[in-house]
């Protein structure tokens, strides 16, 4: 006799894989994410050189020390984020192959940094 | 003849400068997408996660075998990237007609709002320490009105692509490679459903010759076929032209490419290059706004 849920289990299948790629994290959110911290002061990133481990998500906090606003981004790490004076921002990477990304903030361009990913 | 040769002038230029470049001070030169920078030919670059942006993409195509020939659609494109692997772009499309004594296409002077169109892209190989990244796409349209002729119709299309790129000389000169599949199925007046498929290949080349800025050269080789697999050949063409982008401001790009048919071939017709599937010459204009 053919299961009442015989279609079901391919229907989950799709679902899951809709929900991961739509998933603000991707499919690889489950690992424990590495953190990152990071400020920006005088239009500078202070380091302007941050480390993280390569594979597992970073949770980057930047730290906005001047009276602007900032907008911390990056294509390769393809995030950004609108940091506002005096306060601090969360940026979510997904796990990342290691090799150096370049960050800057958009409202300043000149104001630029790197991750370094090993 | 005379566009390939100048377009192949073109990309010698770009790689001898760009092999000159690498003793440059590389300081000015930031990372760029890649999306826009290849005329026709995408990029792989899916746009950064929270990303909204509105884009008047126009697609124009110019001269048949005889008379006057213009026709263009201007698809009016939102985009999003939802996450960090993937993008989506929704809109109507708007196509205008100047056609007049071509053989075998009624004169029309229109424009119109012309179906809908979605694309939905995935990237499923992200450039780390290897120079490649890979884009997967798929662009589901609708048209009331025949592309080419301005004929009225219901017309479903599937665009699917493979977009690649390599980052050649780092921030400065990439490559970028598509394959292109796109079944389609049409009604006309008679009711009947005809299908029809194209097959495309392509190359390009870009060099960001200032801080923002991106010449290039791309080649396209396109097959069309009557049927949904390939069925019946029915003509093919190579599209050469130089390729510009311009990132005007942080949140504003514009790119364009202009590519002229210089080989191609319909069965059974003699004079060289396939007008009756393709157009002599093609171009490309995109505006984007982020907000």
């Amino acid at each position: 006799m053919r299961s009442a849920f015989a279609g079901v289990k391919p229907m989950v299948g799709v679902l899951a894989l809709v929900t991961a790629m739509l998933s603000p994290g991707g499919p690889s959110r489950a690992q424990q994410a590495a953190t990152v911290d990071i400020s920006v002061k005088g239009h500078h990133f202070q380091p302007a050189e941050i480390r993280a481990p390569a594979n597992r998500p970073v949770i980057i906090r930047v730290k906005n020390l001047d009276a602007a606003a900032m907008e911390f981004e990056s294509v390769s790490l393809r995030v950004e984020k609108v940091v506002a004076p005096g306060t601090q921002g969360v940026v979510n990477v997904r796990p990342l192959a290691p090799g150096r990304y370049e960050f800057f903030d958009d409202f300043h361009q000149e104001t630029r940094g790197t991750l370094v990913v090993q | 003849m005379r566009h390939g040769l100048t377009s192949l002038a073109a990309t010698a230029v770009i790689l001898t400068t760009a092999v000159r470049a690498q003793a440059q001070d590389n300081n000015a030169f930031y990372e760029i997408e890649t999306k826009y920078i290849f005329g026709f030919t995408i990029g792989s670059s899916i746009g950064i996660e929270g990303e909204k942006a509105f884009e008047p993409d126009t697609f124009a195509n110019f001269g048949k075998r005889d008379g006057s020939y213009t026709a263009t659609e201007t698809e009016l494109e939102f985009e999003f990237t939802p996450n960090q692997f993937m993008q989506i772009e929704l809109g109507p499309t708007v196509s205008y007609y100047n056609i007049h004594n071509v053989t075998d296409i009624d004169d029309r002077s229109m424009g119109s709002l012309n179906g809908f169109e979605a694309d939905i892209r995935y990237l499923v190989l992200d450039r780390g320490l290897s120079p490649f990244a890979v884009t997967l796409s798929a662009e589901p349209e609708y048209h009331s009105l025949d592309e080419t002729t301005g004929q009225k119709v219901v017309n479903y299309g599937l665009e699917t692509r493979i977009e690649a790129d390599a980052e050649l000389i780092k921030n400065r000169l990439w490559l970028g490679l598509n394959l292109l599949y796109e079944p389609e199925t049409t009604r006309a007046d008679l009711g009947q459903w005809d299908n029809e498929s194209t097959l495309g290949l392509s190359t390009a080349l870009a060099f960001q010759i200032i801080p923002k800025v991106t010449v290039g050269a791309e080649m396209w080789y396109l097959r069309h076929y009557d049927g949904l697999s390939f069925n019946t050949f029915t003509g093919d063409a190579v599209y050469l032209g130089p390729t510009f982008y311009y990132q005007i401001a942080p949140k504003m790009l514009v790119s364009a490419a202009w590519d002229f048919q210089v080989a191609g071939h319909e069965p059974g017709v003699l004079p060289a290059l396939d007008l009756t599937d393709f157009s002599r010459q093609r171009a490309r204009l995109l505006l984007e706004f982020e907000f």
